[in-house]
């Protein structure tokens, strides 16, 4: 299997001012943050704004980050605030303006859809993780199957070495394995409402 | 709607065409965006005892607004301090001018969010200066030849 830390061992590495451990915190949730800020609908100078905000409040909360295995929840979190604030700002300097809606709270959100730009980036960094936890030949199949346009069958089993008439049962096999891996599981049985089942605010000590 | 409807990891459709998103997503994200995320970091590794904003300007409307029509005034001025020291910062036009109280000589760095570092002496009244004014967000961090480091919380002018 290959190594991949959990984000609990990350953050305690990177406590330790271990350098690589933040790099691959950032590398892991970059997307995430990324996300969340383009769908808030900022421009970049505010994305880099925000990323930065986040990343420098990560770095002051290592040492007090309470259950540091929720920490994707905690980001997410961290970044729909700071684009709200954003936003905030630039409606405070030119009056409203479209972009999103800052009634809403679409963290704390019972809506049981994943469409709240908070649950869907933590959908989607849970699924990368788990994609990146498979065999080597899993995300083989499953990055062809996925391609866009799609690739025919035949090409597919050319590529691999497998008969067509396998393919079938081999995406089940490795889709299966996409939702027992750990990052994916815990998303599946704590629900898509709460990314995680915590409460992203109280995960900080102060 | 939505509560009866297949969720997205029960359906191994539906469970691709989530995977496809991500991944799409993930590669959507600049090098550089990444890069800036990294490089700040380094103000995990300073060791200093963290000095607490006691006085900005920008929050203190009448001075602020007096301070508009002056030619020599600062455009910013901030008091940090810890329970030892006391670090005074002035935004000017041309220059950041810092003050340690008591004073004493060392050494200050403006430690900027892209990760860049700029050194300058601080002379044996207290005094530091650093031409030009940092350009973005920053912070600054006093290292005394005696006593405790001491950081400033970060300052977005």
């Amino acid at each position: 299997m290959r190594d991949d830390p959990t984000a609990g061992a990350l953050v305690a590495r990177a406590r330790d001012h271990d350098k690589d451990a933040w790099d691959a915190i950032v590398e892991r949730y970059a997307p995430m943050v990324w996300s969340i800020c383009t769908r808030a609908g900022l421009g970049r100078a505010d994305v880099d704004d925000v990323a930065q905000t986040v990343w420098l409040t990560l770095v002051e909360s290592l040492g007090d980050l309470r259950d540091p295995a929720a920490l994707p929840t905690w980001l997410a979190k961290t970044a729909w605030r700071e684009c709200r604030r954003a936003l905030a700002r630039a409606n405070a300097d030119t009056g409203p303006a479209a972009g999103l809606d800052t009634e809403s709270d679409a963290g704390s959100d019972a809506r049981p859809d994943t469409g709240s730009p908070v649950d869907r980036a933590l959908r989607n960094a849970a699924l990368v993780e788990g994609f990146r936890q498979l065999a080597p030949d899993a995300r083989r199949l499953l990055s062809l199957l996925m391609r866009r346009p799609p690739v025919p069958l035949e090409t597919i089993g050319a590529t691999l070495g497998m008969p067509v008439e396998a393919i079938a049962s081999a995406r089940e096999r490795c889709l299966d394995e996409l939702r027992r891996s750990p990052a994916v599981a815990v998303l599946i049985r704590t629900g898509p409402e709460d990314g995680g089942g915590r409460d992203g605010n109280a995960v900080v000590e102060r | 709607m939505g509560g009866m409807e297949t969720p997205w990891w029960n359906d191994d459709d539906l469970l691709l065409a989530a995977l496809r998103e991500a991944e799409e997503e993930a590669r959507a994200v600049p090098a550089e965006f990444v890069r800036a995320g990294k490089a700040i970091f380094t103000w995990r590794s300073v060791d200093a005892e963290l000095a607490a904003l006691t006085y900005d300007s920008a929050a203190d409307e009448d001075l602020a607004s007096s301070l508009r029509g002056a030619e020599t005034a600062p455009l910013r001025a901030l008091i940090f301090a810890t329970p030892e020291l006391t670090v005074e910062l002035q935004v000017e036009a041309e220059a950041l001018v810092g003050q340690l109280y008591p004073p004493r000589g060392g050494v200050a760095e403006t430690l900027l969010a892209t990760g860049e570092e700029i050194t300058a002496p601080i002379d044996e009244d207290g005094n530091f200066v650093f031409r030009p004014v940092p350009a973005g967000d920053f912070r600054v961090c006093c290292r005394p030849h005696s006593g405790p480091v001491v950081m400033t919380g970060w300052v977005r002018l």
